[in-house]
Protein backbone atom coordinates (compact mmCIF):
# COMPACT_ATOMS: atom_id res chain seq x y z
CA UNK A 1 0.00 0.00 0.00
CA UNK A 2 1.25 3.24 -0.57
CA UNK A 3 1.91 5.61 1.93
CA UNK A 4 1.85 9.51 1.90
CA UNK A 5 4.09 9.91 4.83
CA UNK A 6 6.64 11.42 2.31
CA UNK A 7 4.92 13.56 0.84
CA UNK A 8 2.42 14.68 3.81
CA UNK A 9 2.93 18.54 4.30
CA UNK A 10 4.82 19.29 7.29
CA UNK A 11 4.41 22.42 9.32
CA UNK A 12 6.73 25.42 8.45
CA UNK A 13 8.20 28.19 10.51
CA UNK A 14 6.22 30.68 10.29
CA UNK A 15 8.63 33.81 11.65
CA UNK A 16 9.70 36.52 8.79
CA UNK A 17 7.30 34.56 5.98
CA UNK A 18 5.50 37.61 4.71
CA UNK A 19 2.60 35.24 3.15
CA UNK A 20 1.95 34.24 6.43
CA UNK A 21 -1.65 36.49 6.98
CA UNK A 22 -2.79 34.13 3.87
CA UNK A 23 -1.75 30.76 4.70
CA UNK A 24 -2.75 31.18 8.56
CA UNK A 25 -5.79 34.36 8.52
CA UNK A 26 -5.84 35.78 12.14
CA UNK A 27 -8.18 38.47 11.66
CA UNK A 28 -11.59 37.43 12.42
CA UNK A 29 -13.05 39.14 9.01
CA UNK A 30 -15.83 40.09 10.34
CA UNK A 31 -15.67 43.78 9.36
CA UNK A 32 -15.49 42.60 5.54
CA UNK A 33 -18.43 40.13 6.06
CA UNK A 34 -20.55 42.74 7.88
CA UNK A 35 -19.80 44.92 4.66
CA UNK A 36 -20.51 42.67 2.39
CA UNK A 37 -24.58 42.25 4.29
CA UNK A 38 -24.36 46.22 3.82
CA UNK A 39 -23.06 47.11 0.60
CA UNK A 40 -25.22 44.00 -0.33
CA UNK A 41 -28.42 45.39 0.97
CA UNK A 42 -28.01 48.71 -0.43
CA UNK A 43 -26.74 47.12 -4.19
CA UNK A 44 -30.26 45.48 -3.77
CA UNK A 45 -32.33 48.73 -4.15
CA UNK A 46 -29.43 50.37 -6.55
CA UNK A 47 -28.59 47.49 -8.97
CA UNK A 48 -32.59 46.67 -9.01
CA UNK A 49 -33.35 50.26 -9.19
CA UNK A 50 -30.95 50.99 -12.47
CA UNK A 51 -31.72 47.98 -14.08
CA UNK A 52 -35.58 48.87 -14.55
CA UNK A 53 -34.57 52.55 -14.63
CA UNK A 54 -32.31 51.57 -17.42
CA UNK A 55 -35.18 49.73 -19.61
CA UNK A 56 -38.69 51.23 -18.43
CA UNK A 57 -38.71 52.43 -21.96
CA UNK A 58 -36.72 51.42 -25.08
CA UNK A 59 -35.24 54.97 -24.77
CA UNK A 60 -34.10 55.42 -20.91
CA UNK A 61 -30.64 53.49 -21.49
CA UNK A 62 -29.77 53.73 -24.83
CA UNK A 63 -30.75 57.63 -25.50
CA UNK A 64 -27.84 59.84 -24.92
CA UNK A 65 -30.23 62.70 -24.60
CA UNK A 66 -31.89 60.74 -21.63
CA UNK A 67 -28.59 59.35 -19.78
CA UNK A 68 -27.25 63.38 -20.69
CA UNK A 69 -30.50 64.96 -18.69
CA UNK A 70 -29.70 62.37 -15.83
CA UNK A 71 -26.11 62.86 -15.29
CA UNK A 72 -26.86 67.12 -14.96
CA UNK A 73 -28.07 66.39 -11.65
CA UNK A 74 -25.19 66.16 -8.80
CA UNK A 75 -27.17 64.05 -6.95
CA UNK A 76 -27.88 61.46 -9.73
CA UNK A 77 -23.83 61.70 -10.16
CA UNK A 78 -23.30 61.36 -6.59
CA UNK A 79 -24.98 58.92 -6.27
CA UNK A 80 -23.39 56.97 -9.32
CA UNK A 81 -20.08 57.61 -8.17
CA UNK A 82 -21.39 55.47 -4.89
CA UNK A 83 -22.05 53.19 -6.83
CA UNK A 84 -19.79 51.99 -9.17
CA UNK A 85 -17.48 52.02 -6.35
CA UNK A 86 -19.42 49.68 -3.68
CA UNK A 87 -20.47 47.72 -6.40
CA UNK A 88 -17.00 46.46 -7.29
CA UNK A 89 -16.31 46.40 -4.05
CA UNK A 90 -19.36 43.66 -3.31
CA UNK A 91 -18.55 42.08 -6.67
CA UNK A 92 -14.68 41.56 -6.05
CA UNK A 93 -15.07 40.65 -1.81
CA UNK A 94 -17.68 38.12 -2.82
CA UNK A 95 -14.77 37.02 -5.65
CA UNK A 96 -11.96 36.66 -3.06
CA UNK A 97 -14.77 35.03 -1.02
CA UNK A 98 -15.44 31.84 -3.47
CA UNK A 99 -11.37 32.24 -4.13
CA UNK A 100 -10.51 31.81 -0.80
CA UNK A 101 -12.70 28.65 -0.19
CA UNK A 102 -10.12 26.42 -2.46
CA UNK A 103 -6.41 25.52 -0.68
CA UNK A 104 -4.74 27.66 -3.17
CA UNK A 105 -0.77 27.92 -2.64
CA UNK A 106 -0.05 31.57 -0.69
CA UNK A 107 1.85 32.87 -4.14
CA UNK A 108 -1.31 32.05 -6.31
CA UNK A 109 -4.04 33.10 -3.88
CA UNK A 110 -1.85 36.29 -2.94
CA UNK A 111 -1.68 36.83 -7.19
CA UNK A 112 -5.32 36.60 -7.53
CA UNK A 113 -5.71 38.97 -5.07
CA UNK A 114 -3.32 41.26 -6.42
CA UNK A 115 -5.50 40.99 -10.17
CA UNK A 116 -8.51 41.82 -8.18
CA UNK A 117 -7.15 44.84 -6.46
CA UNK A 118 -5.15 46.26 -9.55
CA UNK A 119 -8.48 45.68 -11.70
CA UNK A 120 -10.99 47.03 -9.45
CA UNK A 121 -8.66 49.89 -8.76
CA UNK A 122 -8.75 50.58 -12.67
CA UNK A 123 -12.14 50.05 -13.19
CA UNK A 124 -13.64 52.36 -10.67
CA UNK A 125 -11.44 54.86 -11.79
CA UNK A 126 -13.16 54.37 -15.27
CA UNK A 127 -16.02 54.85 -14.21
CA UNK A 128 -15.49 57.72 -11.84
CA UNK A 129 -14.04 59.62 -15.08
CA UNK A 130 -17.25 58.67 -17.59
CA UNK A 131 -19.17 60.41 -15.35
CA UNK A 132 -16.69 63.38 -14.02
CA UNK A 133 -15.65 64.38 -17.41
CA UNK A 134 -18.77 63.68 -19.05
CA UNK A 135 -19.24 66.63 -21.02
CA UNK A 136 -23.33 67.03 -22.36
CA UNK A 137 -22.17 69.52 -25.30
CA UNK A 138 -19.75 67.62 -27.01
CA UNK A 139 -20.59 66.67 -29.84
CA UNK B 1 -1.01 -7.20 -1.30
CA UNK B 2 -2.10 -3.62 -2.01
CA UNK B 3 -6.09 -3.28 -1.24
CA UNK B 4 -7.73 -2.11 -4.48
CA UNK B 5 -10.93 0.42 -3.53
CA UNK B 6 -14.12 -0.06 -5.57
CA UNK B 7 -14.73 1.87 -8.22
CA UNK B 8 -16.77 4.23 -7.91
CA UNK B 9 -19.72 4.70 -10.31
CA UNK B 10 -19.43 8.38 -10.89
CA UNK B 11 -16.60 10.83 -11.80
CA UNK B 12 -15.64 12.75 -9.15
CA UNK B 13 -17.68 15.85 -10.73
CA UNK B 14 -20.79 13.72 -10.73
CA UNK B 15 -20.03 13.02 -7.14
CA UNK B 16 -20.16 16.74 -6.53
CA UNK B 17 -23.10 17.61 -8.08
CA UNK B 18 -24.99 14.80 -6.93
CA UNK B 19 -23.94 16.28 -3.46
CA UNK B 20 -25.72 19.00 -3.35
CA UNK B 21 -28.79 17.78 -5.85
CA UNK B 22 -31.71 17.02 -2.43
CA UNK B 23 -31.65 20.35 -1.12
CA UNK B 24 -32.77 23.63 -2.62
CA UNK B 25 -30.77 25.72 -0.55
CA UNK B 26 -27.40 24.06 -1.84
CA UNK B 27 -28.44 25.49 -5.58
CA UNK B 28 -29.81 28.74 -4.37
CA UNK B 29 -25.52 28.52 -2.48
CA UNK B 30 -24.16 27.56 -5.98
CA UNK B 31 -26.75 29.88 -8.28
CA UNK B 32 -25.44 32.26 -5.65
CA UNK B 33 -22.01 32.09 -6.57
CA UNK B 34 -22.40 31.79 -10.62
CA UNK B 35 -24.71 34.85 -10.85
CA UNK B 36 -22.34 36.92 -8.56
CA UNK B 37 -19.15 35.67 -11.23
CA UNK B 38 -21.25 36.38 -13.98
CA UNK B 39 -22.12 40.16 -12.63
CA UNK B 40 -18.65 40.99 -11.90
CA UNK B 41 -18.05 40.38 -15.60
CA UNK B 42 -20.79 42.08 -16.88
CA UNK B 43 -19.59 45.17 -14.62
CA UNK B 44 -16.31 45.17 -16.04
CA UNK B 45 -17.58 44.94 -19.74
CA UNK B 46 -20.12 47.76 -18.39
CA UNK B 47 -18.05 50.10 -17.01
CA UNK B 48 -15.52 49.46 -20.21
CA UNK B 49 -18.52 49.87 -22.73
CA UNK B 50 -20.17 52.85 -21.04
CA UNK B 51 -16.45 54.92 -21.30
CA UNK B 52 -17.89 55.62 -24.63
CA UNK B 53 -20.07 58.49 -23.20
CA UNK B 54 -16.67 60.97 -22.60
CA UNK B 55 -16.00 60.50 -26.43
CA UNK B 56 -19.51 62.50 -27.22
CA UNK B 57 -22.71 62.16 -28.98
CA UNK B 58 -21.83 60.83 -32.41
CA UNK B 59 -20.04 57.54 -30.54
CA UNK B 60 -22.61 56.55 -28.00
CA UNK B 61 -24.92 56.85 -30.62
CA UNK B 62 -22.29 54.27 -33.02
CA UNK B 63 -22.15 51.89 -30.10
CA UNK B 64 -25.76 51.84 -29.21
CA UNK B 65 -26.93 50.64 -32.16
CA UNK B 66 -25.30 47.71 -31.64
CA UNK B 67 -26.88 47.49 -28.29
CA UNK B 68 -29.86 47.78 -29.07
CA UNK B 69 -29.94 45.13 -31.67
CA UNK B 70 -32.20 42.28 -31.26
CA UNK B 71 -29.45 39.73 -29.99
CA UNK B 72 -28.28 42.16 -27.66
CA UNK B 73 -31.41 43.59 -26.47
CA UNK B 74 -32.21 39.30 -25.39
CA UNK B 75 -28.90 39.19 -23.22
CA UNK B 76 -30.29 42.56 -21.48
CA UNK B 77 -33.08 40.70 -20.89
CA UNK B 78 -31.43 37.70 -19.37
CA UNK B 79 -28.82 39.73 -17.18
CA UNK B 80 -31.83 40.85 -15.26
CA UNK B 81 -32.46 37.26 -14.47
CA UNK B 82 -29.16 37.23 -12.64
CA UNK B 83 -29.44 40.42 -11.19
CA UNK B 84 -32.82 39.64 -9.42
CA UNK B 85 -32.13 36.12 -8.44
CA UNK B 86 -28.72 37.97 -6.89
CA UNK B 87 -30.62 40.44 -5.24
CA UNK B 88 -33.74 38.97 -3.51
CA UNK B 89 -31.31 35.61 -2.53
CA UNK B 90 -29.06 37.81 -1.00
CA UNK B 91 -32.04 39.58 0.87
CA UNK B 92 -32.43 36.36 1.56
CA UNK B 93 -28.83 35.66 3.11
CA UNK B 94 -29.01 38.92 5.09
CA UNK B 95 -32.16 37.55 6.78
CA UNK B 96 -30.84 34.26 7.65
CA UNK B 97 -27.64 35.98 8.75
CA UNK B 98 -29.04 38.99 10.86
CA UNK B 99 -32.85 37.87 11.55
CA UNK B 100 -34.78 34.75 12.29
CA UNK B 101 -34.15 33.49 8.46
CA UNK B 102 -32.72 30.17 9.05
CA UNK B 103 -36.49 28.97 10.69
CA UNK B 104 -38.30 30.16 7.19
CA UNK B 105 -35.70 30.22 4.33
CA UNK B 106 -37.66 28.21 2.40
CA UNK B 107 -40.73 29.72 2.16
CA UNK B 108 -37.89 32.31 1.59
CA UNK B 109 -36.51 31.21 -1.45
CA UNK B 110 -40.11 30.13 -2.57
CA UNK B 111 -40.62 33.60 -2.35
CA UNK B 112 -37.14 34.38 -4.22
CA UNK B 113 -38.23 32.53 -7.09
CA UNK B 114 -41.85 34.01 -7.55
CA UNK B 115 -40.95 37.54 -7.15
CA UNK B 116 -37.68 37.07 -9.46
CA UNK B 117 -39.70 35.62 -12.13
CA UNK B 118 -42.30 38.23 -11.58
CA UNK B 119 -39.99 40.89 -12.29
CA UNK B 120 -38.03 38.99 -14.92
CA UNK B 121 -41.44 38.50 -17.20
CA UNK B 122 -42.03 42.32 -16.49
CA UNK B 123 -39.20 43.10 -17.36
CA UNK B 124 -39.94 41.47 -21.06
CA UNK B 125 -42.60 43.40 -21.72
CA UNK B 126 -40.78 46.49 -20.83
CA UNK B 127 -37.69 45.81 -22.52
CA UNK B 128 -38.97 44.66 -25.78
CA UNK B 129 -42.49 46.28 -25.64
CA UNK B 130 -41.52 48.37 -29.06
CA UNK B 131 -41.50 45.06 -30.69
CA UNK B 132 -44.43 43.79 -29.18
CA UNK B 133 -46.76 46.89 -29.13
CA UNK B 134 -45.43 48.38 -32.58
CA UNK B 135 -47.70 51.01 -33.90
Amino acid sequence: MESNVHTMATPKQETGNFMRSYSRPRKSGASAWWLQRITGLALVVLTVGHYILMHYNPQSGHDYGETASRLASPWFKGIYLGFITIGMYHGLQGIWNIVRDYKLKPIVGLSIFGVLVVAGIIFVAMGWNTILTFDPAKP
Amino acid sequence: MAYIPPREPFSAWNRLIMAYRRFSGSWAYILHRLTGIGLVVYLFVHIWALSSLTKGRAAFAEEMVTFTSPPFKVAEWLLGALVMFHAFNGIRIALVDLANGARYHKKLLGAVWVTGIAVVVLMFFLIFSSELFAK
